[in-house]
């Protein structure tokens, strides 16, 4: 099979994906879904922020979480040390005395044993996952909580934004934040949610006691969660007015490391651990999200691989034949001019279905920011994201798609 | 049916319609060029037809006529460009796209034996060229020299360039080709009379033509 017949399947299986995530929006139950309000019911809630070298961002990302409007005696915030290297520890000691506030000092065991010991030492009936660097905005908890309503839910999220993103690397990751905020709407709204990020989450302590704790989950553990808790049937919820801001990979290598973890993390995850769920009994989650989520890095590889090679054939083949002819004449005006016509119109069927993928990939992002109300700058994250995402995602699908084939495991993050 | 499968349902014929949609607009457009080309193609060869008859009107003193030769050639110029566009849109093996060059082929050889006629009989100073191309993979400077003459045509006005698809199914051009003994080694260039094959750089191109070619440089004339 040529390398673009493959293409063109690829970019028709991405318009499928993209018409049907439309659709899903627009459904009802993700139409009802968002506009519940806010629910009345205050259970108690303990979130558990794990910390490792979190020193710059864990006293903003405590005194945001202080600032959730809740009944104080219904909030418990359990922050764990996981072995630190830097001042992490002497930092949260400014709040060693807050009574809503439970310091834990741990030796380095993960993540997830951070989140183990957070959740032991609570009896909180509903707990969370917040993560050092995030800022939880006010009514984030009471819109979220509305989730929990259902009895079957077992998790619930809320949208994730990019807080204050600088360059064209952190606008390219707040773009692709935003159209994550459509997907886990859609996807939970059809129960097909197959993580429960880990920036915040809020989970229903009995089910967490029937299915087990947190686990090293090919170091996902948030995604390992909620294909442990899709296994088991129980739903995954949204609220995606509900907000929490994160900070985005400022530079390339430190982005690398992060979604070469998530990309094998699925991988591994899916292919190994949670294979039964791929089966038409697990709904359309077993049958199309997690399938998609598995060809995915070949589309991006595929579709990004012929459009650079279309591209740089052109320049090659145009730099060739023009060698020797005095540069002038290439932008002599009248002969332009003469081309400005509907005669001379580039249009391909490659070319077509490339722009209306790119247009369905820009209306999620506004309808992403439109429903969670995201701080964000569009047009410029949307450049930035068009610019930057078809040349640095295949690298690192490339790498990740490399490690799980070579059975390579890396480290969290650059230390 | 659950409601992800009649979305997954729904996806399928809105991806199907999307897609339906965009190969007929491509396929729309590609027409449209297709009967722009055959209209011009036909306007043209009425004006050739016109023209020739107007100089075996004129057998005595055609110069006088001479004037209309240079927008003909001009047009002629004109559509041998959206002809290339549309044969590296459509493809070289399209039907369509090689019924057109045939078309076109002939109106460049009955320009071209007006030119030459005109060339003899009023003195111009006209150079022309007849340029051999293939589309084949062997012919790998065919692109270079094809771009060289173009340049050589829009900025000096006294040289003429017919370009031929050296492999096209067209009677006439085979017998142009057998009259001038073109051989097979292309890309190849007829330069009054002379028949030389190969393309290396601009600068050997024009070694090729007679003295003084290059003496003036505006441009305007019949090209590749």
């Amino acid at each position: 099979m040529s390398g673009a017949l493959l293409a063109y399947i690829f970019i028709f299986l991405g318009i499928f994906f993209e018409s049907f995530m439309l659709v899903t929006f627009l459904s009802k139950p993700a139409r009802t879904a968002r506009a519940r309000p806010t629910t009345t019911k205050t259970p108690h809630v303990a979130l558990i922020i794990p910390c490792y070298n979190e020193e710059d961002t864990v006293e903003l990302s405590i005194k945001a979480a202080l600032r959730v409007d809740y009944p104080a005696d219904k909030f418990q915030l359990v922050v764990v040390n996981d072995g630190s290297k830097d001042k992490t520890w002497e930092i949260m000691q400014k709040f060693k005395d807050h009574p809503q506030i439970l310091l834990i000092n741990q030796k380095n065991g993960g993540k997830h044993t951070a989140l183990n010991a957070g959740i032991a030492a609570t009896t909180a009936e509903i707990v969370g996952c917040l993560d050092a660097d995030t800022v939880l905005e006010p009514d984030a908890l009471k819109r979220t909580l509305v989730c929990f309503d259902k009895p079957n839910v077992a998790a619930a999220m809320s949208s994730i934004s990019i807080r204050t993103p600088r360059g064209l690397l952190e606008r390219m990751q707040s773009a692709e934040y935003t159209v994550g905020i459509f997907y886990r709407h859609a996807l939970s709204s059809i129960n097909a949610m197959y993580v429960t990020p880990g920036p915040f989450s809020l989970y229903r302590r009995s089910v967490l006691e029937k299915v087990g704790g947190f686990v090293y989950g090919q170091q996902t553990e948030d995604m390992e969660m909620a294909l442990r808790l899709q296994r088991e049937g129980y739903e995954i919820d949204n609220m995606p007015r509900a907000l929490v801001t994160t900070h985005a990979m400022d530079t390339l290598p430190k982005l690398m490391r992060q979604r070469m973890r998530w990309t094998s993390g699925f991988f591994r995850n899916v292919l190994f651990d949670y294979r039964d769920l791929l089966s038409y009994k697990h709904g359309v989650l077993g049958y199309l999200i997690l399938p998609f989520g598995l060809i995915a890095p070949i589309a991006i590889l595929s579709i990004f691989s012929f459009t650079i090679y279309r591209i740089l054939h052109a320049i090659i083949t145009a730099f060739e034949i023009r060698q020797g002819i005095p540069f002038d004449w290439y932008f002599h005006w009248p002969a332009l001019l003469h081309t400005a016509t509907w005669f001379y119109t580039p249009i391909s069927i490659f070319g077509l279905l490339g722009i209306i993928a790119a247009g369905l990939g820009i209306a999620m992002m506004v309808v992403g920011k439109r429903v969670s109300n995201a701080p964000t700058n569009l047009f410029a994250d949307a450049i930035c994201y068009l610019l930057l995402y078809g040349f640095v995602a295949p690298l690192w699908y490339l790498r990740a798609t490399a490690d799980v084939i070579t059975g390579t495991r890396r480290g969290w993050r650059i230390e | 049916m659950s409601l992800a499968t009649r979305n997954v349902l729904i996806a399928l014929c809105i991806t199907i319609a999307i897609g339906a949609s965009v190969i007929y607009s491509v396929n729309y457009l590609n027409s449209l060029r297709i009967k722009d080309l055959n209209s011009t193609q036909q306007k043209l060869s009425v004006d050739t037809l016109s023209l020739e008859t107007q100089i075996s009107l004129l057998e005595s003193s055609p110069c006088s006529i001479i004037s209309h030769t240079s927008e003909l050639t001009s047009e002629l110029d004109d559509l041998g460009k959206r002809l290339s566009y549309t044969e590296s849109q459509l493809g070289s093996n399209d039907s369509q796209v090689i019924l057109l060059k045939q078309q076109y082929s002939l109106l460049e050889i009955r320009d071209y034996l007006v030119t030459e006629k005109f060339s003899e009989t009023c003195h111009t100073n006209q150079v022309t060229v007849l340029y051999f191309y293939s589309n084949d993979k062997n012919c790998a400077d065919c692109d270079k020299a094809g771009y060289a003459l173009s340049y050589l045509h829009d900025a000096y006005p006294n040289i003429r360039v017919y370009s031929f698809d050296y492999n096209l199914d067209l009677g006439a051009l085979k017998t142009l080709i057998s009259l001038e003994k073109v051989g097979s080694g292309l890309p190849a260039f007829v330069i009054n009379n002379k028949v030389s094959y190969g393309f290396t750089d601009l600068d050997t191109l024009k070694t090729l033509f007679p003295k003084g070619t290059f003496a003036t440089s505006t441009a305007t004339t019949t090209g590749h």
